[in-house]
């Protein structure tokens, strides 16, 4: 594994007049995996992005590409190669014609411009204007235009963002393929569930700093371990067996009870304990998307909704 | 800070002429700027007659008036080399490309000033040719004064030569404009309105001092003095005096465009 | 009338372009100040100019042997010679003096009776007066001229002039023999004026060269009278008649030749009266000299003018850019009226902008003009008026344009480009001195440049020489007719946007 390959940012903070965009903003993209950058809209996923490229100067804070300043790279897009904003393109220039310059900024051949149209699938609109692109070309142009330097670090922002179902499974492989090859990939996105399968690493973000910086399996386990649903045709009997376990239990339905803070053989062994008829016990396998959410501060006043609700019940 | 990179410049250098040459508006900006400059010079040379000897016409000055029309496309073409990239956001794409942001606009100043130097040198010979064509029949004859049009002729070399400059320096001013304002559209405003509002005012003062004053401190004005072949003693500013005062408009317009691209977050 | 609505909004809550149209104005007005930002350094040269009965600013200089009538009363005498002396144009005489003189009378020069209201600068009055080269005529209040008697005087066929005065009204009659007369025309003064001043006056307005941009140079003239005869009551307080200057300078309308000075003399019955100057409405061109005109005032038009470009562009192509236009076009399916809402909402904004801006900058020019001891060549207020509408009107149908070119085009750089190239381009190389004027005159009436002719108004008398052309600021249409054209151009503009973004896919 090559250290100096990764992405790293210290401390980063930027303001845009009232608004402090990036809130000391810390983490690390390491080589050989795909590392998904989460958050809600407005989290600062793209300003921290645009700072890595040199793009806005942070106020504070520093990132570095490989070791140095993305600013002082002679040839950046050799070492790493980003999508911000697949719209960003002269409309009246053809695709091949778009990525000639880019190579030739970095002193890249010609041949590498037909090799990555080939690998994006764009080979046949390779002479058309990129004006006439649908997102989906587009945005299969802006990753062309990422990988046309072989760099050993991406950073893609919101990659799946028009892509059909087919271009998001097609991403999906590039990016554990480019992984896999020992790149560093960085990739974010506001909807976790795009990251199921896909992220081994993921960083989440809010209001400017990082919230969690975790092992995908890490996170599941975590949420996983917590929550588990009882079905039982006697919850209130139930419910008075755990008490005092300091489990906390809601009614989630007429026959149905969601146990949180007691692991799954813990709460077996108490109901049998008890007495307590039980239909079945599943300890719940969380999604990303639920693993998220856990995280999140949207995600506690969900459940508290959800609670009072089923209280009311 | 990064510096001028030799290599760095070259490729930057490389990647801005294939953005300029792949971008078909551009090629019919430099196509209009040879038949703008040659048809409204041949127009002029043709129409302006001078029907006694010493009619007081600068006969080189009028088969080169066709530049101060055709300056406004180097103008446009150099706002949209920056002001266009910013209004796609292929700015972003640029910048990420070459983070020196120094390099990027010297490489867009070089590019820009070679294909106007390029473009502006086949006008105006095409102007002259055209004017060496057309003035006899207007009257400029050695009869009244007037050797015919030719590029061997000292002053009339300069003044085409100059003329060419001129082009590129107002590309050039344009340039730096559009990379300070960072809007196409204000850009090409303030370009336009710097190019004619000192003609403008100098035309409607009456005080002699402050008239002169515009005359040489205006880019237009005191850039086109290069043109002029008599009266030389008369004019407000020097031929290449005048040049230089639209010279150092360009270099302060360049300035302020780098520091500003330096500076702001693109 | 919701599109309207819905496209004014649009218009005010881009904060760019308020501050644009906004600015528009105070740039104007700004302009104008550096325009006018250096102090006349011959401020004797600059005796400010009279105005006429009209408004109009007047030449009222010329020299006049006259003497005081109350009541009614008339005046008759022939007029038997007009001649004159000419300044050498180019002011370096043959041998010795600093300038040679020629013989020779501008064609314009005035030898005649008069009925002032006074002898106040600008005073009413009527005259019956032989000309240089246009025969007789009877002239009024300086701006009305009418024809009388054809050809030159001489002793053998001298040219008879009579005024009557009968209460408020002045009639005008000439005769080639003392015994047929021929009412010429009728003029009025004002009934207040009881005492007016009659007799004999000449003038010799400058002789006018068109050539290198046009020039002018100091004309005299002599006018040779028979036996004056008169009817009425005549005050006889000074014993008879009484010469006088009347004007010190000869204002703007010329000035003696080298050597000579107004005078007179009696010769047997007659009189030799000599004078120069003009009684006239003063007009742009050689003779004017550094003095200050309403349109110097409107200068600041220019950079309103580039700013409301740029924002009436913006108003449409931002939409094309930031795909707006089908959002823009789901809610109003009908894009004519799309267009038509926008235009109207850049030509109001636009019309207010140019009207408030010329309102304030016309009376702030003549404040600085005052400050830095300029004259200012005033006009009548409907004229005044009129300008400062124009120019309202001026940068509506500017400001539509541009809109309209926005759609055609699609691209602002360069409709931006080619609607100042239309406007503004036209007028600096038909002004800029470069052009003969026939050249100049083609492009200022075919170009949408054609529009600035609302802004003139420096008047045309043909009975005023000057070089009307635009080297000496005249425009060749009317102020309307000009404006007329830059309409059509929109117009058509607009007509070609409509059919354009019917057309054309969103």
């Amino acid at each position: 594994m090559r250290d100096d390959v990764g992405i790293e940012l210290a401390g980063l903070r930027k303001r845009f007049g009232e608004t402090q965009a990036l809130d000391g903003m810390t983490f690390t993209v390491r080589p050989g995996r795909v590392t998904g950058f989460v958050g809600p809209n407005g989290a600062g996923k793209s300003t921290t992005m645009r700072v890595v490229l040199g793009l806005d100067t942070p106020d504070a804070g520093h990132a570095l590409v490989g070791g140095r300043s993305y600013r002082s790279l002679r040839s950046p897009l050799t070492r790493l190669g980003s999508l911000l904003d697949a719209g960003a393109l002269q409309p009246s220039r053809t695709a091949r014609n778009h990525l000639l310059w880019l190579a030739r900024s970095q002193g890249l051949p010609a041949r590498r411009v037909d090799q990555v149209l080939e690998q994006v699938g764009l080979a046949g609109a390779a002479r058309r204007r990129a004006g006439g692109f649908s997102l989906g070309m587009r945005q299969r142009l802006g990753i062309a235009a990422a990988l046309l330097g072989d760099p050993p670090a991406l950073m893609l922002d919101e990659p799946f963002n028009g892509l059909d179902p087919e271009g998001i499974r097609w991403i999906r492989g590039l990016l554990a393929s480019l992984a896999a090859e020992g790149r560093a990939v960085l990739v974010s996105s506001h909807l976790m569930g795009e990251l199921e399968d896909v992220a081994d690493h993921l960083v989440v973000v809010g209001r400017g700093r990082v919230v969690a910086d975790t092992g995908v399996r890490e996170l599941l386990a975590g949420v996983a371990a917590g929550r588990v649903t009882l079905r039982t045709s006697a919850p209130l009997v139930a419910a008075e067996a755990l008490s005092g376990t300091g489990a906390a239990v809601q009614v989630t339905g007429p026959e149905t009870l969601g146990i949180t803070g007691l692991p799954g053989e813990a709460i077996v062994a108490r109901l049998t304990a008890a007495a307590v008829p039980f239909a079945e016990l599943s300890t719940h396998r969380a999604t990303l998307e639920e693993a998220y959410l856990a995280l999140t501060g949207d995600a506690v006043q969900y459940r508290s909704a959800d609670a009072a609700a089923g209280v009311e019940r | 800070m990064s510096g001028l990179h030799p290599a760095g410049f070259r490729r930057a250098c490389r990647a801005e002429w294939t953005k300029l040459h792949t971008e078909a508006g551009h090629g019919w900006l430099m196509v209009a700027l040879v038949l703008v400059t040659a048809g409204v010079g041949a127009a002029v040379s043709a129409n302006v007659p001078c029907p006694v000897a010493g009619c007081g016409q600068d006969q080189v000055r009028l088969s080169l008036a066709g530049v101060s029309v055709s300056q406004v496309l180097a103008a446009i073409t150099a706002v949209l080399l920056v002001g266009g990239e910013y209004g796609t956001g292929l700015i972003r794409t640029t910048l990420v490309a070459m983070p020196g942001r120094g390099t990027v606009l010297a490489a867009k100043a070089t590019v820009l000033g070679g294909a106007v130097l390029a473009v502006g040198s086949v006008a105006v010979l095409a102007s002259v040719l055209a004017g060496r064509l057309l003035l006899p029949g207007a009257g400029y004859t050695p009869a009244h004064g007037y050797a015919r049009l030719s590029l061997a002729d000292g002053p009339t070399l300069r003044a085409a030569a100059g003329s060419v400059l001129y082009l590129v320096l107002v590309a050039l001013l344009a340039l730096g404009i559009a990379a300070a304002v960072r809007d196409a559209a204000v850009a090409v405003g303030v370009v336009l309105a710097l190019l004619y509002l000192f003609p403008l005012l100098g035309h409607v003062v009456t005080e002699p001092h402050l008239q002169r004053l515009l005359a040489q401190l205006g880019p237009m004005p005191a850039g086109l003095a290069i043109q002029a072949t008599a009266n030389l003693h008369h004019l407000p500013i020097g031929p290449w005096t005048g040049l230089g005062v639209l010279a150092l408009w360009a270099a302060i317009a360049l300035f302020l465009g780098g520091a500003i691209l330096r500076l702001r977050d693109a | 009338m919701r599109t309207l609505h819905a496209e004014w909004t649009k218009f005010r809550t881009v904060r760019g372009w308020v501050l644009g149209a906004v600015g528009a104005m105070l740039a104007s007005v700004l302009f104008l100040l550096v325009g006018t930002a250096s102090s006349n350094e011959h401020p004797q040269r600059a005796t400010a100019l009279s105005a006429g009965p009209g408004g109009g600013a007047v030449n009222d200089s010329f020299y006049f042997v006259h003497r005081a009538l109350s009541g009614d009363g008339g005046i008759t005498v022939p007029v038997t010679a007009l001649t004159g002396v000419l300044a050498d144009p180019a002011g370096a005489g043959t041998a010795g003096g600093p300038g040679g003189t020629t013989s020779g009378v501008t064609p314009w020069s005035k030898a005649g009776i008069l009925v002032k209201q006074s002898l106040g600068q600008g005073s009413s009055y009527a005259a019956m007066t032989v000309t240089g080269a246009h025969g007789v005529r009877m002239q009024d209040d300086f701006t009305h001229d009418r024809a009388g008697l054809p050809g030159s005087p001489s002793t053998a066929e001298p040219r008879w002039l009579r005024l009557v005065r009968t209460g408020g009204t002045v009639t005008g009659y000439d005769s080639t023999d003392g015994e047929r007369w021929t009412e010429v025309g009728t003029a009025r003064l004002p009934e207040s004026a009881t005492t007016v001043q009659v007799g004999l006056f000449v003038a010799a307005p400058a002789a006018v060269r068109a050539s290198g941009g046009g020039s002018s140079s100091p004309a005299t003239a002599t006018g040779s009278f028979g036996r004056v005869t008169l009817s009425g009551s005549w005050g006889q307080a000074a014993g008879g008649w009484q010469g006088l200057q009347v004007g010190d300078d000869a204002g703007t309308s010329g000035s003696y030749t080298p050597g000579t000075s107004g005078g007179w003399t009696t010769t047997g019955e007659g009189f030799t009266v000599t004078g120069a100057g003009d009684i006239a409405p003063v007009v742009g061109g050689p003779a004017l000299g550094p003095a200050f005109t309403v349109e110097t005032f409107l200068v600041g038009t220019f950079v309103g003018l580039i700013m409301l470009t740029v924002v009436a562009v913006q108003f449409v192509t931002a939409e094309y850019r930031r795909g707006l236009l089908g959002q823009t076009l789901a809610s109003t399916p009908h894009r004519g009226r799309m267009l038509l809402a926008k235009a109207a909402v850049v030509a109001t904004v636009a019309f207010a902008v140019g009207a408030a801006a010329a309102a304030v900058s016309i009376p702030l020019g003549e404040l600085r003009a005052r400050a830095t001891h300029f004259a200012v060549l005033t006009v009548p207020t409907a004229v005044q008026t009129r300008a400062v509408l124009g120019t309202g009107l001026l940068l509506a149908a500017t400001a539509v344009l541009s809109l309209a070119l926005g759609v055609v085009l699609r691209r602002s750089v360069t409709a931006i480009t080619a609607v100042v190239a239309a406007t503004v381009l036209p007028y600096l190389l038909a002004f800029g001195g470069m052009l003969p004027s026939g050249p100049a005159e083609w492009l200022l009436r075919l170009t949408p440049a054609a529009g600035f002719a609302v802004q003139q108004t420096l008047p045309r008398y043909d009975q005023v020489l000057t070089v009307y052309a635009p080297s000496s600021g005249y425009f060749p249409l009317s102020p309307w007719g000009g404006l007329a054209v830059l309409g059509v151009w929109s117009a058509l503009a607009l007509a070609a946007a409509t059919v354009l973004l019917r057309r054309r896919d969103a």
